[in-house]
């Protein structure tokens, strides 16, 4: 199946079932959950069920495209669903049905895979979904998001799209993936996702190995922060501080693929984005809803 | 006596991580133990009084209820055979106020008595008047009958506070409800014989039905009805569920060894990989793939590391313990209609062997060594800096042990390179991959460098013993690295206080400890705690920051209990341990020669007698030291005279045994000369003298032990 037509279904199938559309969110980010659709969207009361692709960028996972399996760069396909239906499991399973996979001939597990984001002060219980042997899906029971608990819940799937891709094409190489057909008068050209993305693949990881200006990214995560903590504070401007804290991460991100950042030093960056993330989670309820709970422990979920 | 039921709860649930199964299980059959005694709904109600206090008195308590339970990836189940059908009639004794307050002196009942009576709804004709135990007097006292109960009731009553009381360790939340458990209930099964318990659960209400195998309800839409509880192996089976985790497991290991036999060789045991397979797959089926025989290239460690943690998929070894080119791993189906399922577990193995390979590529472009510089940036602690620092600190305590060891200037510097090379394996991407393979990888990469086999399987082995399990490193320099490793670890955080204490030891430094005292213990070397102790802390220099002393005394502590606990694995009696130990600890060389004569001798009779006789010389000399020399012709009696001859002997023997052979000698003549002589006698001088030759006699018994600890 091309890249394209499994969007394409994903889309069409989460739509029939009541989930909006949405468009990946134009900064640079290391997974789909990043997205306001997803981070704001998962606080608060109301009812929000959204589907949407998100290339994910991963800059300690770059392989100047030399490596069959592994990218800088990817492609998730996310769904949130609040609240999580009863049958949740099910639907998830019917969305790989309209895949065309037929689950009678294979072997599917939902294996223990806990979900948490240091920087975005989230994390959430679930599974990794195996089948045959691969892990294709991430399915996550958010707990809290920015610090807040979530009530009620969202369930998260997170599809990795060029997995399925070459899974279900027995592809041994990632860029022999066909993306879909380009169809002139002059007749029908397939285009592979390597004529798409191999040199990009190159360039971004050259880039985050050996080019990134260390001190220049030092410099751009000290500005990114000062500057959201001034839209938060000054102006009370959740979503143009939360862009603040999604460059720190990747400008945090791209000094860790540069191996700048020492064992020592990690958790106190990681906590730097993770404090103005939270604020902004704050902010948002407050606006959106009026209240907020006292602040939540950001910890994982102890003994009962 | 009434019918019994068997009773039957099955919580179906969304997949529950296999580390919490066992836990809940047996964790809510103690608790429903507990209801069923307490509500007495268990048969040995229905026994005689007599029955019951016999038994009760006999025996630790032990419910004779059988249970069962039921664990598999979307189920916790449980049952309960022989509970009561009704509960049997309670009995229960109130008292009230004292006789005077309730009986008038026209012997009617006062206002407060009829209404105690009335209180408990019975004529006042039924109040007696008895004297409870720690009052002064007589008071009114009822004997209230209330009436059994039907079980089913209480189950329902009580099953929805049991289920929501279990301790999960990882709760969530799901859905719009503040409900908490290990994840999702979509079904409750729950049956008291052929009857429902009706209970709701979150909003999920109990049935006789629940869910068999995904794949099986594609073809069967509705769910399946459980009848009885008897019927909840079967019935589940037939729709793709093997609820018996035993039963999972034993399959799967008859098949694993099956498969690997038919592919020419054994499965690389993992014990633990079974055991989560078993908890993770409800309808099991090993299967065997196979990966292009090229990636046979990377160390066998690497492999059956990569396949296990990736892939949970176990390797197979032929007969001269070499990998084969395939694996087996579980399938949650008993068929592969298409193949799809080995064909997708060959593909992803092969992304993931890819991977390794790309590591092991990638690692050796550079030489290992050229990772010491990077350890600046990788710390160890806080306090104690990095990694590049400590091995600096690791190499100078080769250097300072090594040359007590070997007298040889090249063999020493093999050892310094070894010790220079330990860590670095720490920045190759393998390691950042595969934590569990620190030390194996610095080894492998080492040995295709060329360097020395001392060198690499020095660095390659110098984690071990990683457990109490786990072998000591199989050569003398790997030893070394790991107890200079070990032992500047345990130094080093014990001078900056981060010294374990009761149950927490984060650094896992009790571990690291006995590992420093088995490689001492089995190598026979003569290093002493004070010596390694020294050592260490002046390499640790000025990062301490407590002072040496108190880190010194804090230190010999831990390595006397460690060498304590070394006895124990060492499989010595009680007695053995403790007599030797407090004779002296420090030189392990001797004190396993101590323990090891002890314990040829532990059944000689003689050595009780001994004992008492060791006590005794203790008790005495408590009180008095002996003054002056011994002057063995000061004494007069026959029964003294033998002893301080004997004593000669002792005195004269030339190691453990031939001392214990003479100390067991002494036993009689010993008791002899307690009943004959009186050793705290008028005469000073004669008084001295036998002081002395108790003294001396004391001196003997502790170069091997002391027998005053002996029991």
């Amino acid at each position: 199946m091309h890249i394209q037509e499994l969007i394409l279904r994903l889309q069409r199938f989460w739509a029939d079932r009541g989930c909006l559309i949405g468009q990946p969110y134009d900064l640079e980010k290391g997974a789909g959950t990043m997205n306001p659709l997803t981070f704001f969207g998962a606080l608060g009361s109301k009812p929000w069920n959204v589907a949407y692709v998100e290339p994910s960028r991963r800059p300690a996972d770059g392989r100047y495209g030399e490596n069959p399996f592994r990218v800088y760069k990817h492609l998730q396909f996310q769904v949130i669903l609040k609240p999580s239906p009863a049958k949740v499991q099910d639907l998830y399973i019917e969305s790989l049905e309209a895949l065309g996979i037929d689950l009678t001939k294979h072997d599917l597990r939902f294996e223990e895979d806990n979900w948490e984001s240091p920087s975005l002060g989230a994390w959430g219980v679930g599974w990794q979904v195996v089948l045959d042997g691969m892990e294709i899906s991430q399915f996550t029971y958010f707990q809290q998001v920015g610090g807040l608990d979530c009530r009620p819940v969202s369930a998260e799937l997170t599809y990795g799209i060029e997995r399925i891709c070459m899974f279900l094409g027995g592809y041994d190489n990632i860029f022999d993936l066909v993306h879909g057909e380009v169809k002139t008068d002059d007749g029908v050209f397939p285009v592979t996702y390597g004529q798409m993305r191999q040199r990009e693949e190159f360039e971004l990881s050259a880039y985050s190995f050996e080019h990134a200006d260390i001190d220049l990214h030092r410099t751009l995560f000290d500005a990114f922060e000062k500057e959201g903590w001034r839209l938060l504070k000054d102006h009370g401007h959740f979503l143009s501080a939360y862009e603040q804290a999604l460059k720190m991460s990747h400008t945090f991100n791209v000094l860790d693929a540069r191996g700048a950042v020492s064992t020592t030093e990690r958790p106190g960056i990681i906590k730097r984005v993770r404090d103005l993330a939270c604020a902004c989670a704050r902010a948002y309820l407050e606006h959106q809803e009026g209240v907020v709970a006292p602040a939540e422990a950001t910890g994982k979920g102890g003994a009962k | 006596m009434n019918a019994t039921q068997t009773f039957l709860l099955e919580l179906h649930c969304e997949e529950i991580p296999a580390r919490f199964l066992s836990k809940l299980g047996s964790e809510f059959a103690e608790k429903f133990r507990q209801w069923a005694e307490t509500e007495d709904v268990h048969p040995r109600l229905g026994w005689t009084q007599e029955e019951r206090l016999d038994l009760d008195a006999s025996e630790e308590f032990v419910l004779p209820t059988a249970y069962t339970d039921f664990i598999s990836p979307r189920k916790l189940a449980w049952r309960f055979e022989e509970i009561l059908a009704l509960q049997p009639d309670q009995t229960e004794i109130q008292s009230g106020p004292p006789q005077r307050m309730c009986v008038g002196e026209d012997d009617k009942p006062t206002i407060q008595g009829e209404k105690f009576a009335e209180k408990w709804g019975v004529p006042f004709s039924a109040v007696r008047f008895e004297q409870p135990a720690g009052k002064k007097e007589p008071c009114a006292v009822v004997t209230i009958t209330k009436q059994g109960r039907p079980t089913v009731d209480l189950l329902a009553e009580a099953l929805p506070g049991l289920i929501a009381g279990l301790h999960v360790p990882k709760a969530m939340r799901w859905g719009k409800s503040d409900f908490e458990f290990v994840r999702p209930i979509r079904n409750i099964l729950c049956l008291f014989g052929d009857q429902v318990v009706p209970i709701t659960v979150d909003g999920v209400a109990a049935t006789n039905t629940t869910w068999g195998h995904r794949l099986y309800h594609r073809q069967h839409p509705a769910p399946v009805t459980i009848a009885t509880p008897e019927a909840y192996e079967s019935a589940l089976e037939a729709a793709g569920v093997v609820v018996s985790v035993e039963v999972r497991h034993a399959r799967m290991a008859e098949q694993l060894d099956d498969l690997a036999a038919k592919a020419g060789g054994r499965v690389v045991a993992d014990a633990e990989l079974l055991d989560t397979l078993a908890e993770i797959v409800e309808f099991p089926k090993i299967l065997r793939g196979d990966f292009p025989a090229d990636f046979l290239e990377l160390p066998k460690e690497v492999l059956v590391t990569s396949l296990r943690e990736h892939q949970k998929s176990f390797c197979i070894e032929g007969p001269d313990g070499a990998l084969l080119p395939h694996f087996l791993t579980a399938a949650n189906r008993t068929d592969d209609p298409a193949g799809f399922v080995k064909a997708g577990n060959e593909w992803v193995l092969k992304a993931r062997l890819y991977d390794a390979r790309f590591f092991f590529a990638e690692d050796r472009k550079l030489a290992l060594s050229v990772r010491l510089e990077k350890l600046k940036a990788l710390t160890f602690q806080r306090e104690l800096g990095s990694y590049y620092d400590k091995t600096g600190r690791v190499v100078a305590l080769v250097k300072t042990l090594a040359t007590r060891l070997s007298t040889d200037d090249e063999h020493i510097d093999r050892a310094l390179e070894a010790a220079r090379m330990a860590k670095c394996d720490l920045r190759t991407l393998m390691v950042g991959e595969f934590p569990e393979l620190q030390g194996i990888m610095g080894g492998e990469y080492l040995k295709h460098e060329g360097a020395h086999e001392e060198v690499w399987m020095a660095v390659k082995e110098h984690y071990r013993p990683v457990g109490a399990e786990d072998a000591i490193p199989s050569t003398p320099m790997g030893c070394l690295l790991s107890l200079c490793d070990k032992l500047d670890t345990v130094a080093g955080c014990f001078a900056v206080g981060l010294i374990p204490s009761g149950s927490k030891d984060p650094l896992a430094l009790r571990r690291a400890g006995q590992g420093i005292v088995r490689i001492l213990w089995e190598r026979g070397w003569a290093f002493t705690p004070t010596d390694l102790i020294t050592a260490a802390l002046r390499v640790v220099g000025t990062k301490a920051t407590k002072p040496a002393s108190e880190t010194t005394e804090a230190l010999m502590a831990f390595f006397k209990d460690r060498v304590a606990y070394q006895l124990e694995l060492a499989g010595y009696a009680g007695s053995v341990r403790r007599s030797a130990l407090a004779a002296g600890w420090e030189d392990l060389v001797d004190l396993k020669a101590r323990c090891e004569a002890l314990s040829a001798f532990a059944e000689d009779p003689r050595f009780a007698s001994l004992a008492q006789s060791a006590k005794r010389i203790g008790n005495i000399l408590k009180d008095e030291i002996p003054a002056g020399n011994f002057d063995s012709g000061l004494l007069v009696q026959a029964e003294e005279r033998v002893l301080a001859e004997q004593l000669v002997e002792v005195e004269a023997a030339a190691d453990q045994k031939a001392l214990l052979a003479t100390l067991a000698d002494l036993a009689e003549p010993l008791e002899a000369f307690f009943s004959a002589v009186m050793v705290k006698c008028e005469d000073p001088a004669l008084r001295a003298a036998r002081l002395n030759l108790l003294h001396r006699l004391r001196k003997a018994f502790l170069r091997v032990a002391d027998f005053s600890l002996w029991q």
